[in-house]
């Protein structure tokens, strides 16, 4: 059975590039046995085809390392939650503490060293989540001084 | 389920669906997997390697970030394709490049690698033709990569370029009769 020139031309991409049943292939390739324009024109596109470029072989671990860099901001770990939630709870309890003993430290005590000493309630830095507050970003550091900084304390001055 | 070595063989819809529940190396088969059509369109559109990778990368993670929105509609290949593409387009919006076509110009074969199973046969009339995409609109360009690199179908190549199926034909039909014009001068 012939084919018109119309659908081959259609089919020759597929046809280059392997993507056609083996009885759909033949069609194609009986008509092209037949048909000069439409060989010269299956011609043209293996020459397209056989020059399409490919990713450098470095892209892939390239990508590979955004996504998980990408990963880390947007799902933050179990563990770093953790942390931030001990580290909130601390300085809750300091800033909350600070009223009861008049100490006037405006910022948490993790910003302003030495001014609000009374902020971690146990010298374990462990314990108060201090280790923690490093791994965080300056996103993460961020947010959690505009809560504390907005946290019912009488704000800063 | 994780994703483990078998992932290769999974299809795309299984792997987005583990992706979406966290399976990280689902998503990195996805990349293995679609990484040279992606670069080959950012290619096309921005012409120039260094920047070509940083689109991917960008669309990439975009497609990622969205993963969770994704319902599949479109197959994972089309809809990155997409992404890509706006990628580019933003890409170079952002850098106030304007790409000036020229014969003589510095064309993607030239700077990039080709695919080692096609090298041997790929000679400078091979070279010339995929030069010579550069010269055509955007729309053509991109139809005649798609159809013949991809393998895309009309409608595909419609979704990415923003067109319908039957213009996405013409686009095509258009490009190639203008590529072989221009080779047999």
């Amino acid at each position: 059975m012939n084919m018109r020139c119309e659908f081959a031309r259609e089919l020759i991409p597929d046809l280059v590039g392997g993507r056609l049943a083996a009885e759909e292939a033949a069609r194609v390739g009986s008509h092209l046995e037949t048909c000069d324009a439409c060989r010269a024109e299956a011609d043209f596109v293996r020459l397209l085809f056989a020059s399409r470029p490919v990713a450098p072989r470095e892209l892939v671990s390239r990508v590979r390392e955004a996504v998980r860099a990408g990963e880390g901001s947007a799902r933050r770990p179990w563990w770093g939650l953790a942390a931030a939630a001990v580290a909130v709870l601390a300085l809750g309890i300091g800033v909350a503490s600070r009223g009861a003993t008049e100490a006037t430290a405006p910022v948490p005590g993790f910003v302003a060293e030495g001014t609000a000493v009374n902020v971690w309630f146990a010298d374990d830095g462990m314990i108060a989540g201090a280790p923690a507050l490093d791994g965080l970003s300056d996103d993460a550091l961020q947010a959690l001084l505009d809560e504390l900084g907005s946290g019912g304390t009488g704000g800063t001055a | 389920m994780r994703t483990g070595a078998a992932g290769e063989t999974l299809s795309d819809a299984e792997l987005v669906r583990r992706a979406q529940e966290g399976d990280e190396l689902a998503l990195e088969v996805l990349v293995e997997r679609h990484q040279d059509a992606a670069f080959r369109v950012a290619l096309s559109l921005v012409g120039d390697t260094d920047l070509a990778q940083d689109v991917v990368q960008d669309a990439f993670l975009k497609a990622f970030r969205a993963l969770g929105g994704f319902r599949g509609e479109a197959a994972f290949r089309t809809w990155l394709l997409t992404i890509t593409a706006n990628a580019a387009r933003g890409a170079l919006r952002k850098q106030g490049r304007r790409r000036e076509a020229s014969l003589d110009a510095v064309g993607p074969v030239a700077s990039t690698e080709v695919d080692p199973e096609e090298s041997a046969v790929v000679g400078d009339e091979a070279a010339r033709a995929r030069a010579m995409l550069v010269d055509l609109p955007e729309k053509q360009r991109l139809a005649v990569q798609l159809r013949i690199d991809e393998g895309l179908s009309f409608r595909e190549i419609g979704e990415v370029i923003g067109s319908t199926e039957g213009a996405a034909r013409v686009n095509y039909f258009h490009g190639i009769h203008r590529l072989r014009e221009r080779m047999e001068r």
